[in-house]
């Protein structure tokens, strides 16, 4: 179980997230929408503390922490809370050096402490998962978009996270390439992995969420199953962005 | 004496000369360049620390030994130093030299090396849950290592050249070896192109090697 209690991040002076509350039960799926800027990513790097939040409670399973301004937090309790997480980036941020099948072991050897044999059975697997067992060999450079990000997903899983998050998977992503990336996404979910998921495919979200939750300038303004948040928004602001995102989708 | 060719002068200098340059340019280059490797990778990973007072010693080293000449350096710890009890062989004297300023020149190419390296290479290794540590030896140094080759190796090479300030300490490497032969026969441009050669000699093995050294490290990226 996921459970965010009044998170709060500023950069400097600048409040960027305003008190964030999220409960998400095991095997469940968020979807987190809102305009640019409106602290989604934010929302997420503090999730995996590659962000330090500067103020509330993050508990993902068995870990909770949680933070205060103007303290530092033990660097292992930081360790502890981001390893319950794993992150698939918009921009992949593969390892180049690695290949495919590398990178995919690199955590459960590093982080895990598996033996080499087992952490190449278990990569294997993952990769023949998101349907790319016969390019374990290939380095990065020589994998397409979406084959990249396939590989990103795998290496998210590959420590066992209790939660997947994803930031904007496909938009970097030529259109043809999208799909085959939303539908290992979508076999997740099938599966009962947790995730939060930040993205602007709005039929994509429509299926795989449980639950839909709008930010808008760094906080939650409307909450809700997603034919509640698409068919009777309550919020005027939820109106507002979805008929921007449909005006931009028909241009 | 008289009837010897020039040539001749060339031939009976030459494996003199080689062997001075094998025997004292190549370990004196080989053993400063080792050692000023390590120097500057903990350099600079030193200037990257978040501990102020580490940092400022990083700093501190690289100022002084970037700000005065190697020559100077030389004469200090080889003339200067025995003056306050410090005695140390001509030898040993050069390689400390040399490895403080390969220390002080290669930590600043390793440290831009490291920072070139993108955020999110970072960012993927935590998230991971790797620690600093282990990103940085797993994730980012084999990355900077790619990227510090064409400069380092150029280091290198100059190292090699540089080693010729050991002749003013006394040091009979290569160039040191030219001057007694020059004394001897009194042929300084033969001799002095004969020394030039053999560094010539040297440097290309080299640059040879950076360029099997860059294939490696280019093995995972598009040519
Ligand atoms: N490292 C940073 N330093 C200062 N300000 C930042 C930093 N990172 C993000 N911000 C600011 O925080 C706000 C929220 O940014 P964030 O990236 O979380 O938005 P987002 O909802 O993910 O937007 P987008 O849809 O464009 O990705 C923005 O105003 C941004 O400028
Ligand atoms: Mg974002």
């Amino acid at each position: 179980m996921i459970e965010v209690r009044e998170l709060t991040k500023s950069f400097g002076d600048t409040p960027v997230l305003r008190g964030i509350n999220l409960t998400l039960e095991q095997g469940q799926v968020l979807v987190l929408i809102g305009p640019s800027g409106s602290g989604k990513s934010t929302l997420l790097r503090c999730l995996n503390v590659l962000e330090m939040p500067t103020s509330g409670t993050v508990g993902i399973g068995k870990v909770r922490l949680e933070f205060r301004p103007n303290s530092k937090p033990r660097k292992a309790d930081v360790l502890a809370l981001r390893r319950q997480s794993g992150m698939v980036f918009q921009a992949y941020h593969l390892f180049p050096h690695f290949t495919a099948l590398q990178n995919v072991m690199e955590g459960q050897i590093t982080v895990r402490r598996k033996p080499k044999n087992e952490a190449r059975t278990k990569a294997l697997q993952l990769l023949a998962k998101v349907g790319l067992a016969e390019r374990a060999d290939s380095y990065p450079h020589q994998l397409s978009g979406g084959q990249q990000q396939r590989v990103g997903i795998a290496r998210a899983m590959s420590t066992d996270p209790e939660l997947l998050l994803f930031d904007e998977p496909t938009s970097a992503l030529d259109p043809e390439l999208v799909r085959e990336v939303l539908r290992v996404i979508r076999e997740l979910a099938e599966e009962g992995r947790t995730m939060i998921i930040v993205t602007h495919e709005m039929k994509f979200a429509r299926e795989v969420a449980d639950r839909i939750v709008l930010l808008d300038e760094g906080a939650i303004v409307e909450e809700g199953l997603p034919e509640q948040i698409f068919s009777q928004p309550r919020e005027a602001r939820t109106r507002q962005f979805l008929s921007l995102l449909m005006d931009q989708s028909t241009v | 004496m008289n009837e010897r060719t020039n040539l001749d002068i060339f031939t009976d200098s030459f494996l003199p000369l080689l062997h001075a340059g094998i025997a004292f340019t190549v370990p004196l280059t080989l053993i400063s360049f080792a050692l000023g490797l390590v120097l500057a990778l903990l350099t600079a990973l030193a200037r990257l620390s978040d501990f102020y007072p580490i940092v400022w010693i990083a700093r501190f080293y690289v100022w002084i030994i970037r700000g005065t000449p190697l020559l100077v350096q030389l004469f200090i710890i080889f003339y200067g130093l025995p003056s306050v009890g410090i005695l140390i062989d001509a030898f040993p004297a050069a390689v400390i030299g040399f490895t403080l300023s390969v220390g002080a020149y290669g930590s600043e190419i390793i440290r831009a090396a490291i920072v070139s390296i993108p955020k999110g290479q970072w960012e993927a290794a935590f998230s991971l849950g790797e620690t600093r540590l282990q990103a940085l030896r797993r994730i980012i140094l084999p990355q900077a290592a790619r990227v510090s080759v064409p400069p380092l190796s150029n280091s290198f090479i100059s190292l090699v050249k540089d080693t010729s300030l050991a002749a003013t300490v006394t040091v009979t490497e290569l160039f040191q070896k030219g001057q007694q032969i020059t004394a001897a026969v009194y042929e300084p441009l033969l001799i002095y192109c004969e020394v030039a050669l053999i560094y010539l000699i040297f440097c290309s093995i080299l640059a040879l090697l950076q360029r099997q050294l860059e294939i490696f490290f280019n093995r995972y990226y598009t040519a």
